[in-house]
Protein backbone atom coordinates (compact mmCIF):
# COMPACT_ATOMS: atom_id res chain seq x y z
CA UNK A 1 0.00 0.00 0.00
CA UNK A 2 2.72 2.40 1.02
CA UNK A 3 4.66 1.60 -2.12
CA UNK A 4 1.67 2.35 -4.31
CA UNK A 5 1.18 5.76 -2.72
CA UNK A 6 4.83 6.55 -3.23
CA UNK A 7 4.74 5.75 -6.94
CA UNK A 8 1.57 7.74 -7.34
CA UNK A 9 3.06 10.83 -5.72
CA UNK A 10 6.32 10.59 -7.61
CA UNK A 11 4.62 10.24 -10.95
CA UNK A 12 2.70 13.42 -10.30
CA UNK A 13 5.47 15.70 -9.09
CA UNK A 14 7.93 16.07 -11.96
CA UNK A 15 10.25 17.96 -9.69
CA UNK A 16 7.74 20.61 -8.70
CA UNK A 17 8.49 21.11 -5.05
CA UNK A 18 5.19 22.57 -3.98
CA UNK A 19 3.25 19.73 -5.52
CA UNK A 20 5.53 17.08 -4.09
CA UNK A 21 3.10 16.23 -1.31
CA UNK A 22 -0.61 15.92 -1.43
CA UNK A 23 -2.80 16.56 1.54
CA UNK A 24 -3.13 13.44 3.63
CA UNK A 25 -0.35 11.63 1.78
CA UNK A 26 3.29 11.55 2.71
CA UNK A 27 6.24 10.78 0.53
CA UNK A 28 7.96 7.98 2.37
CA UNK A 29 11.52 8.72 3.35
CA UNK A 30 13.74 5.93 2.09
CA UNK A 31 15.92 6.30 5.22
CA UNK A 32 12.98 6.20 7.63
CA UNK A 33 11.74 3.10 5.88
CA UNK A 34 15.14 1.42 6.29
CA UNK A 35 15.34 2.32 9.97
CA UNK A 36 11.89 0.86 10.49
CA UNK A 37 13.23 -2.49 9.35
CA UNK A 38 16.16 -2.21 11.75
CA UNK A 39 13.71 -1.44 14.56
CA UNK A 40 11.95 -4.73 13.83
CA UNK A 41 15.04 -6.69 14.96
CA UNK A 42 14.56 -8.25 18.41
CA UNK A 43 15.79 -6.10 21.28
CA UNK A 44 16.40 -2.93 19.26
CA UNK A 45 15.33 0.13 21.25
CA UNK A 46 16.42 2.80 18.82
CA UNK A 47 18.25 3.26 15.53
CA UNK A 48 19.78 6.25 13.78
CA UNK A 49 21.91 7.25 10.83
CA UNK A 50 24.77 9.59 11.68
CA UNK A 51 26.89 11.49 9.16
CA UNK A 52 30.50 11.00 10.24
CA UNK A 53 31.89 14.21 8.70
CA UNK A 54 29.46 16.51 10.54
CA UNK A 55 28.20 14.34 13.42
CA UNK A 56 24.67 15.11 12.28
CA UNK A 57 21.77 12.73 12.94
CA UNK A 58 20.41 12.30 9.43
CA UNK A 59 17.48 10.10 10.43
CA UNK A 60 16.34 8.42 13.62
CA UNK A 61 13.74 5.92 14.78
CA UNK A 62 12.63 4.68 18.18
CA UNK A 63 13.17 6.42 21.49
CA UNK A 64 16.15 8.73 21.79
CA UNK A 65 17.29 10.79 24.73
CA UNK A 66 17.00 14.56 24.45
CA UNK A 67 20.76 14.96 24.23
CA UNK A 68 21.07 12.34 21.50
CA UNK A 69 22.32 14.80 18.83
CA UNK A 70 25.33 15.62 21.02
CA UNK A 71 25.93 11.94 21.80
CA UNK A 72 25.69 11.10 18.10
CA UNK A 73 28.30 13.72 17.25
CA UNK A 74 30.53 12.16 19.91
CA UNK A 75 30.03 8.77 18.32
CA UNK A 76 31.06 10.18 14.94
CA UNK A 77 34.21 11.59 16.57
CA UNK A 78 34.89 8.21 18.09
CA UNK A 79 34.58 6.51 14.71
CA UNK A 80 37.02 8.98 13.19
CA UNK A 81 39.53 8.54 15.99
CA UNK A 82 39.21 4.78 15.77
CA UNK A 83 39.94 5.03 12.07
CA UNK A 84 43.07 7.01 12.84
CA UNK A 85 44.16 4.24 15.23
CA UNK A 86 43.99 1.73 12.40
CA UNK A 87 47.09 3.35 10.97
CA UNK A 88 48.20 4.57 7.57
CA UNK A 89 46.92 2.43 4.75
CA UNK A 90 44.78 0.45 7.22
CA UNK A 91 46.70 -2.83 6.92
CA UNK A 92 44.00 -4.59 8.93
CA UNK A 93 41.21 -3.30 6.70
CA UNK A 94 38.70 -0.49 6.97
CA UNK A 95 36.70 0.25 10.11
CA UNK A 96 33.49 -1.74 10.00
CA UNK A 97 31.88 -1.37 13.37
CA UNK A 98 32.28 0.22 16.79
CA UNK A 99 30.61 -1.66 19.65
CA UNK A 100 30.05 -0.42 23.16
CA UNK A 101 28.91 -2.83 25.85
CA UNK A 102 27.38 -1.93 29.18
CA UNK A 103 25.66 -4.26 31.64
CA UNK A 104 22.25 -3.63 30.16
CA UNK A 105 22.91 -2.28 26.70
CA UNK A 106 24.78 -2.80 23.52
CA UNK A 107 25.47 0.08 21.17
CA UNK A 108 26.46 -0.87 17.67
CA UNK A 109 27.72 1.67 15.16
CA UNK A 110 28.16 0.09 11.78
CA UNK A 111 29.99 2.04 9.10
CA UNK A 112 28.05 2.38 5.86
CA UNK A 113 30.50 3.18 3.14
CA UNK A 114 29.08 6.09 1.31
CA UNK A 115 31.38 7.41 -1.38
CA UNK A 116 30.38 10.88 -0.25
CA UNK A 117 32.06 12.54 2.71
CA UNK A 118 33.45 10.32 5.43
CA UNK A 119 30.67 7.76 5.44
CA UNK A 120 27.60 7.19 7.57
CA UNK A 121 27.10 5.28 10.83
CA UNK A 122 24.13 3.02 11.38
CA UNK A 123 23.68 3.32 15.14
CA UNK A 124 21.67 0.68 16.97
CA UNK A 125 20.73 0.81 20.62
CA UNK A 126 20.10 -2.75 21.79
CA UNK A 127 18.68 -4.12 25.02
CA UNK A 128 21.03 -6.90 26.11
CA UNK A 129 18.33 -8.65 28.09
CA UNK A 130 15.97 -8.83 25.14
CA UNK A 131 18.27 -9.05 22.19
CA UNK A 132 20.73 -11.56 20.88
CA UNK A 133 23.80 -9.46 20.16
CA UNK A 134 25.35 -11.70 17.56
CA UNK A 135 22.05 -12.00 15.76
CA UNK A 136 21.40 -8.26 15.91
CA UNK A 137 24.84 -7.50 14.55
CA UNK A 138 24.36 -10.01 11.77
CA UNK A 139 20.93 -8.65 10.95
CA UNK A 140 22.28 -5.08 10.91
CA UNK A 141 25.00 -6.20 8.54
CA UNK A 142 22.36 -7.73 6.28
CA UNK A 143 20.21 -4.60 6.30
CA UNK A 144 23.09 -2.11 6.00
CA UNK A 145 23.76 -2.29 2.24
CA UNK A 146 20.11 -1.58 1.44
CA UNK A 147 20.10 1.63 3.47
CA UNK A 148 22.22 3.59 1.01
CA UNK A 149 20.80 1.82 -2.04
CA UNK B 1 5.31 39.48 4.91
CA UNK B 2 8.51 41.21 5.75
CA UNK B 3 10.48 40.57 8.88
CA UNK B 4 13.56 42.63 9.36
CA UNK B 5 16.47 42.01 11.62
CA UNK B 6 20.03 43.18 11.90
CA UNK B 7 21.01 40.26 14.09
CA UNK B 8 22.93 37.38 12.55
CA UNK B 9 22.08 34.77 15.16
CA UNK B 10 19.73 31.84 14.72
CA UNK B 11 17.05 33.98 16.41
CA UNK B 12 15.61 35.96 13.50
CA UNK B 13 16.01 32.99 11.18
CA UNK B 14 14.03 30.93 13.67
CA UNK B 15 11.23 33.48 13.60
CA UNK B 16 10.97 33.58 9.81
CA UNK B 17 11.28 29.81 9.38
CA UNK B 18 8.71 29.31 12.11
CA UNK B 19 6.19 31.54 10.36
CA UNK B 20 6.64 29.73 7.03
CA UNK B 21 6.40 26.32 8.69
CA UNK B 22 3.32 27.23 10.72
CA UNK B 23 1.60 28.58 7.61
CA UNK B 24 2.43 25.38 5.73
CA UNK B 25 3.87 27.60 3.04
CA UNK B 26 4.88 26.43 -0.40
CA UNK B 27 7.28 28.91 -1.89
CA UNK B 28 10.49 30.75 -1.21
CA UNK B 29 11.73 32.58 1.86
CA UNK B 30 14.25 35.03 0.46
CA UNK B 31 16.92 36.12 2.89
CA UNK B 32 19.05 39.15 2.19
CA UNK B 33 22.33 39.55 4.01
CA UNK B 34 25.64 37.78 3.92
CA UNK B 35 25.69 35.37 2.27
CA UNK B 36 21.91 35.46 1.88
CA UNK B 37 19.88 33.08 -0.21
CA UNK B 38 16.50 31.51 -0.76
CA UNK B 39 14.97 28.82 1.44
CA UNK B 40 12.38 26.87 -0.50
CA UNK B 41 9.38 25.32 1.22
CA UNK B 42 6.81 22.75 0.27
CA UNK B 43 3.87 22.51 2.67
CA UNK B 44 5.90 24.08 5.45
CA UNK B 45 8.96 21.87 5.05
CA UNK B 46 12.32 22.88 3.60
CA UNK B 47 13.02 21.15 0.31
CA UNK B 48 15.94 23.17 -1.07
CA UNK B 49 18.17 26.11 -0.23
CA UNK B 50 19.99 28.29 -2.71
CA UNK B 51 22.85 30.33 -1.29
CA UNK B 52 26.26 31.35 -2.60
CA UNK B 53 27.60 30.47 0.86
CA UNK B 54 27.20 26.70 0.72
CA UNK B 55 27.64 24.08 -2.01
CA UNK B 56 24.44 22.88 -3.68
CA UNK B 57 23.77 19.14 -4.07
CA UNK B 58 24.95 19.45 -7.67
CA UNK B 59 28.28 20.95 -6.56
CA UNK B 60 28.64 18.30 -3.84
CA UNK B 61 28.11 15.48 -6.33
CA UNK B 62 30.23 16.80 -9.18
CA UNK B 63 33.15 18.37 -7.34
CA UNK B 64 33.58 15.31 -5.14
CA UNK B 65 33.56 13.25 -8.35
CA UNK B 66 30.84 11.11 -6.85
CA UNK B 67 29.03 11.56 -10.16
CA UNK B 68 30.96 12.44 -13.29
CA UNK B 69 29.92 15.44 -15.33
CA UNK B 70 29.14 13.33 -18.37
CA UNK B 71 26.92 11.00 -16.33
CA UNK B 72 25.22 14.02 -14.78
CA UNK B 73 24.62 15.68 -18.14
CA UNK B 74 23.25 12.47 -19.65
CA UNK B 75 20.90 11.95 -16.67
CA UNK B 76 19.81 15.58 -16.79
CA UNK B 77 18.98 15.41 -20.48
CA UNK B 78 17.12 12.12 -20.08
CA UNK B 79 15.14 13.45 -17.10
CA UNK B 80 14.14 16.52 -19.11
CA UNK B 81 13.03 14.44 -22.09
CA UNK B 82 11.14 11.90 -19.99
CA UNK B 83 9.69 14.63 -17.79
CA UNK B 84 10.68 12.85 -14.61
CA UNK B 85 12.62 14.05 -11.56
CA UNK B 86 16.40 14.11 -11.62
CA UNK B 87 16.47 12.09 -8.39
CA UNK B 88 14.53 9.28 -10.07
CA UNK B 89 16.86 9.45 -13.06
CA UNK B 90 20.03 9.28 -10.94
CA UNK B 91 18.73 6.25 -9.05
CA UNK B 92 17.39 4.52 -12.18
CA UNK B 93 20.81 4.90 -13.82
CA UNK B 94 22.40 3.45 -10.70
CA UNK B 95 24.54 6.53 -10.32
CA UNK B 96 23.33 6.81 -6.72
CA UNK B 97 21.20 4.92 -4.27
CA UNK B 98 17.94 6.49 -3.10
CA UNK B 99 19.14 6.40 0.53
CA UNK B 100 22.51 7.90 -0.30
CA UNK B 101 20.83 10.66 -2.31
CA UNK B 102 18.47 11.44 0.57
CA UNK B 103 21.44 11.67 2.95
CA UNK B 104 23.22 14.01 0.53
CA UNK B 105 20.18 16.28 0.16
CA UNK B 106 19.51 16.44 3.90
CA UNK B 107 23.18 17.17 4.54
CA UNK B 108 23.18 19.93 1.92
CA UNK B 109 20.10 21.64 3.36
CA UNK B 110 21.49 21.43 6.91
CA UNK B 111 24.80 22.91 5.75
CA UNK B 112 23.07 25.78 3.99
CA UNK B 113 20.93 26.64 7.04
CA UNK B 114 24.07 26.57 9.17
CA UNK B 115 25.79 28.98 6.79
CA UNK B 116 22.80 31.33 6.70
CA UNK B 117 22.46 31.21 10.50
CA UNK B 118 26.18 31.94 10.89
CA UNK B 119 26.13 34.88 8.51
CA UNK B 120 24.30 38.16 8.74
CA UNK B 121 20.61 38.42 8.01
CA UNK B 122 19.14 41.76 7.00
CA UNK B 123 15.68 41.09 5.69
CA UNK B 124 13.27 38.29 4.93
CA UNK B 125 10.62 38.13 2.28
CA UNK B 126 8.27 35.22 1.75
CA UNK B 127 7.19 34.55 -1.82
CA UNK B 128 4.54 31.87 -2.01
CA UNK B 129 4.48 30.08 -5.33
CA UNK B 130 5.73 27.03 -7.09
CA UNK B 131 9.32 26.59 -8.13
CA UNK B 132 11.12 23.74 -9.78
CA UNK B 133 14.33 22.27 -8.50
CA UNK B 134 16.78 19.89 -9.96
CA UNK B 135 17.05 17.93 -6.72
CA UNK B 136 14.46 18.73 -4.05
CA UNK B 137 14.65 16.95 -0.70
CA UNK B 138 11.59 14.72 -0.43
CA UNK B 139 10.16 14.56 2.14
CA UNK B 140 11.40 18.00 3.19
CA UNK B 141 13.22 18.87 6.41
CA UNK B 142 11.38 20.17 9.47
CA UNK B 143 12.44 23.72 10.34
CA UNK B 144 12.83 22.89 14.05
CA UNK B 145 15.24 20.10 13.22
CA UNK B 146 17.25 22.35 10.89
CA UNK B 147 17.52 25.13 13.48
CA UNK B 148 18.48 22.73 16.27
CA UNK B 149 21.23 21.30 14.06
CA UNK B 150 22.49 24.77 13.10
CA UNK B 151 22.61 25.75 16.78
CA UNK B 152 24.51 22.58 17.65
CA UNK B 153 27.09 23.31 14.94
CA UNK B 154 27.53 26.91 16.06
CA UNK B 155 28.04 25.70 19.65
CA UNK B 156 30.60 23.11 18.54
CA UNK B 157 32.59 25.68 16.56
CA UNK B 158 32.54 28.09 19.51
CA UNK B 159 34.71 25.56 21.37
CA UNK B 160 37.22 25.11 18.53
CA UNK B 161 39.89 27.53 17.45
CA UNK B 162 39.28 28.04 13.76
CA UNK B 163 40.16 30.59 11.18
CA UNK B 164 39.19 31.25 7.65
CA UNK B 165 42.66 31.32 6.14
CA UNK B 166 45.19 28.76 7.12
CA UNK B 167 48.23 27.31 5.46
CA UNK B 168 50.17 24.05 5.75
CA UNK B 169 52.57 24.22 8.70
CA UNK B 170 55.48 23.48 6.41
CA UNK B 171 55.81 23.16 2.66
CA UNK B 172 56.84 19.57 3.25
CA UNK B 173 53.71 18.54 5.07
CA UNK B 174 51.53 19.53 2.16
CA UNK B 175 53.47 17.21 -0.10
CA UNK B 176 54.59 14.29 1.97
CA UNK B 177 52.10 13.70 4.73
CA UNK B 178 49.49 11.08 4.05
CA UNK B 179 46.70 11.63 6.49
CA UNK B 180 43.89 9.87 4.68
CA UNK B 181 40.13 10.50 4.95
CA UNK B 182 40.28 13.43 2.56
CA UNK B 183 42.60 15.41 4.81
CA UNK B 184 45.40 15.41 2.24
CA UNK B 185 43.16 17.15 -0.27
CA UNK B 186 42.25 19.81 2.28
CA UNK B 187 45.85 20.31 3.28
CA UNK B 188 46.87 20.70 -0.36
CA UNK B 189 44.29 23.46 -0.89
CA UNK B 190 45.03 25.38 2.33
CA UNK B 191 47.33 28.02 0.91
CA UNK B 192 46.46 30.94 3.17
CA UNK B 193 44.42 32.58 0.43
CA UNK B 194 41.53 30.22 -0.01
CA UNK B 195 38.73 30.57 2.49
CA UNK B 196 36.97 27.66 4.14
CA UNK B 197 34.16 28.19 1.67
CA UNK B 198 36.57 28.13 -1.28
CA UNK B 199 37.95 24.77 -0.11
CA UNK B 200 34.47 23.35 0.53
CA UNK B 201 33.35 24.29 -3.00
CA UNK B 202 36.55 23.01 -4.58
CA UNK B 203 36.25 19.59 -2.93
CA UNK B 204 32.47 19.24 -2.97
CA UNK B 205 32.29 19.00 0.82
CA UNK B 206 30.01 20.83 3.21
CA UNK B 207 31.16 24.12 4.70
CA UNK B 208 30.70 22.84 8.26
CA UNK B 209 32.52 19.57 7.55
CA UNK B 210 35.37 21.54 5.97
CA UNK B 211 35.52 23.97 8.90
CA UNK B 212 35.77 21.03 11.32
CA UNK B 213 38.44 19.33 9.23
CA UNK B 214 40.51 22.54 9.06
CA UNK B 215 40.17 23.07 12.82
CA UNK B 216 41.34 19.51 13.49
CA UNK B 217 44.30 19.85 11.15
CA UNK B 218 45.18 23.08 12.89
CA UNK B 219 44.89 21.44 16.31
CA UNK B 220 47.17 18.66 15.05
CA UNK B 221 49.75 21.22 14.00
CA UNK B 222 49.36 20.47 10.29
CA UNK B 223 47.99 23.94 9.57
CA UNK B 224 48.92 27.32 10.93
CA UNK B 225 47.58 30.84 10.65
CA UNK B 226 48.33 32.20 7.20
CA UNK B 227 50.53 34.98 8.61
CA UNK B 228 52.74 32.79 10.78
CA UNK B 229 54.42 30.93 7.92
CA UNK B 230 56.24 32.42 4.94
CA UNK B 231 55.04 36.02 4.70
CA UNK B 232 53.07 36.67 1.55
CA UNK B 233 52.83 40.03 -0.24
CA UNK B 234 52.87 43.04 2.06
CA UNK B 235 49.59 43.16 3.92
CA UNK B 236 47.73 46.29 4.86
CA UNK B 237 46.87 44.97 8.26
CA UNK B 238 48.36 42.41 10.56
CA UNK B 239 46.47 39.14 10.59
CA UNK B 240 44.07 38.98 13.45
CA UNK B 241 42.40 36.19 15.30
CA UNK B 242 38.89 35.86 14.00
CA UNK B 243 36.15 36.26 16.59
CA UNK B 244 34.74 32.95 17.70
CA UNK B 245 31.18 34.04 16.98
CA UNK B 246 29.66 34.20 14.44
CA UNK B 247 30.78 30.69 13.77
CA UNK B 248 31.71 31.16 10.15
CA UNK B 249 34.90 33.12 9.75
CA UNK B 250 34.62 35.81 7.16
CA UNK B 251 36.91 37.36 4.68
CA UNK B 252 39.54 39.68 5.97
CA UNK B 253 41.26 42.35 3.98
CA UNK B 254 43.79 40.42 1.99
CA UNK B 255 46.61 41.05 -0.39
CA UNK B 256 45.92 43.47 -3.20
CA UNK B 257 45.07 40.78 -5.74
CA UNK B 258 42.00 39.66 -3.85
CA UNK B 259 40.82 43.18 -3.16
CA UNK B 260 41.03 44.15 -6.79
CA UNK B 261 39.13 41.15 -7.92
CA UNK B 262 36.16 41.65 -5.65
CA UNK B 263 36.14 45.36 -4.98
CA UNK B 264 34.15 44.66 -1.89
CA UNK B 265 34.74 45.77 1.67
CA UNK B 266 36.16 43.38 4.21
CA UNK B 267 33.84 40.84 5.79
CA UNK B 268 32.02 40.49 2.49
CA UNK B 269 31.84 36.85 1.49
CA UNK B 270 32.83 35.67 -1.92
CA UNK B 271 29.85 36.23 -4.17
CA UNK B 272 30.94 34.20 -7.14
CA UNK B 273 27.96 32.15 -8.20
CA UNK B 274 28.28 28.47 -7.30
CA UNK B 275 27.28 27.66 -10.87
CA UNK B 276 30.60 28.95 -12.08
CA UNK B 277 32.14 25.99 -10.30
CA UNK B 278 30.02 23.44 -12.04
CA UNK B 279 31.72 23.56 -15.37
CA UNK B 280 35.31 24.32 -14.54
CA UNK B 281 37.58 24.83 -17.48
CA UNK B 282 41.08 23.62 -17.09
CA UNK B 283 43.35 26.41 -16.02
CA UNK B 284 40.47 28.50 -14.78
CA UNK B 285 39.46 26.26 -11.94
CA UNK B 286 38.99 28.52 -8.92
CA UNK B 287 39.62 25.53 -6.68
CA UNK B 288 43.17 24.80 -7.78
Amino acid sequence: MAALIRVDVYSSVRGVASRSRRRGEEIVSSLTESLRQVMAVDGVRGAALIDIATGMVVAAAGGQAEDFPAAAAGLADEARMTRALLGPGRPGGQLEEVSVFTKGRLHLAKVLDSRLGDGVLLFIDLDRARGNMALASLRAAQLAPAILA
Amino acid sequence: MTVTSDDGSVGPLREALGVCAAAGMSGALRVTGRPGGAIHFADGQVVAIETPGAPSPEVLLLRSHRVTESDWDAAFAAAAVAGRPMSTELVARQLMGAGELEILLRTAVADAIFVLASGTVEEYRAEPGQLEFVLPLQPGAETDWLLAEASRRIRVLATLPHQDRVVAASAMSADSVRLGDGQDEILALADGRRTTRDIAFALGRGVYATTLALARLRAAGQLVTASSRAPGPAQGQPAQEQPVRPALPRRQPEPARQERRHRLPSRTPDLRAPLSLLRPRSGRDPGS
